[in-house]
């Protein structure tokens, strides 16, 4: 502390003592040497370069929202369409969220892309607590990563357990032809007595709610309605019609149950991706606006603190004074 | 349609999905000029997927029905 100070005051000394003093204000422009006269100058500086990066920063996220909302009014109606095209199959098979059985694969969709508030860790955590509710001795579960978010999440601890994983959905525009292409990959390459689908359901812009959708292989699906209860034990009191017999119907019945469900899970995650970005980016802007206030109002007060120190101290030289306001400005 | 126990197109080692998704397909093919380009544009398949094999990913192909730009 004491040196400091005997430095800063041998500096103030410094123009007086010097034969030329043009030379050492000159020379007080160069950052390390000489800095009394560039301290306040190099300090209200650092605050202009703060202040503009702050403001870029706003301008960027601003963009991203703006981006955000028109994706967002693109893929919502389809959404909320698409909601329809699962609705007959829960009215006729029912919901079997808790349903036990010894090969789950547990289907986690999340987004590409990052910056969209904690809706991907919250569908990676719900699966994580479906694979500890359904593990147990004599039973596996694996996963199906869809995005690259859970994937990246998901290969710290669990990756023995990844099965397939799939990213880049989103270059064109989701449709189902591209859903249930990738349904049918899925069920060709795994095998499965229940598929839990784990995604983001779009409730609003800024909210959304982790959802499980379950799909049940057709063998599952036959025991059940024998065993009875619920909606599956309903199941037999349907005609078929046609040369098939139960089981064949049941399983085009479940594969065509998973590719509509995805095709919805997949839509209501893009669909919250979005909203939950939106939201974010609302309010980093809004931050980086706030922080712009407070480094604008730093900036002045400094400013004008400089301006009156350098009246007071240094009124003896006004040579000086005059070179240092000049550079101030 | 379906020949003895299983239909054609299973023992053809196609799901469901698939067949569904050609029976579409030929009507879409069915559809007038204005709404026929606009309905097969709508339908473009692109993803990326890889197997995992003892917690390593194997080489992603791609599944994609536009040629790479």
């Amino acid at each position: 502390m004491a040196m400091s100070a005997l430095r800063r005051e041998g500096r103030r000394l410094a123009p007086l003592i010097s034969a030329n003093p043009t030379n050492v204000l000159r020379s007080s422009l160069a950052p390390s040497e000489q800095a009394f006269l560039g301290v306040r100058f190099a300090s209200t500086q650092e605050v202009q370069n703060r202040m503009r990066s702050v403001q870029n920063i706003q301008k960027i996220t601003k963009a991203m929202k703006m981006v955000a909302a028109s994706k967002l009014r693109a893929v919502q109606s389809r959404t909320e369409n698409s909601r329809g095209i699962w609705q007959p199959f829960t009215a006729l098979l029912g919901d079997t969220p808790g349903i036990d059985v010894k090969k789950n694969v547990i289907v986690t969709i999340t987004s590409d892309r990052g910056l969209c508030g904690g809706m991907n860790s919250k569908a990676v955590k719900l699966s994580r607590a479906l694979y500890k509710l359904n593990a147990g001795p004599d039973k596996e579960s694996k996963y199906v990563v869809v995005g690259e978010k859970a994937k990246a999440q998901l290969v710290r601890d669990s990756k023995k357990d990844i099965e397939i994983c799939i990213t880049e959905l989103q270059k064109n525009p989701l449709n189902y032809t591209q859903i249930s292409v990738l349904a049918d990959d899925i069920l060709k390459n795994v095998e499965y007595d229940a598929l839990r689908i784990v995604y983001n359901k779009f409730q609003s812009v800024v909210s959304s709610v982790p959802s499980v959708a379950t799909v049940l292989s057709p063998e599952v699906v036959e025991r059940e309605a024998e065993a009875g209860g619920g909606k599956l034990g309903d199941l037999d009191s349907y005609e078929i019609e046609g040369g098939e017999t139960k089981s064949e119907v049941l399983q085009n019945l479940s594969e065509f149950q998973f590719s509509c469900t995805m095709f919805n899970a997949i839509l209501e995650n893009a669909c919250s991706e979005q909203g939950a970005r939106m939201a974010a980016m609302d309010g980093a802007s809004r931050n980086a606006g706030d922080m712009l206030d407070r480094l604008t109002l730093a900036y002045n007060r400094s400013l004008s603190l400089s301006l009156s120190l350098s009246h007071t101290h240094t009124h003896t030289h006004t040579f000086a004074r005059t070179h240092k306001d000049m550079h101030m400005h | 349609m379906s020949s003895g126990a299983v239909p054609f197109w299973r023992s053809a080692g196609m799901t469901y999905i698939t067949y569904s998704n050609i029976c579409a397909n030929l009507v879409r093919n069915c559809l007038k000029e204005p709404h026929k380009s606009k309905v097969l544009a709508r339908e473009k398949v692109h993803f990326a997927v890889s197997k995992w094999v003892d917690g390593k990913p194997q080489k992603a192909t791609i599944r994609s029905d536009t040629p790479e730009a």
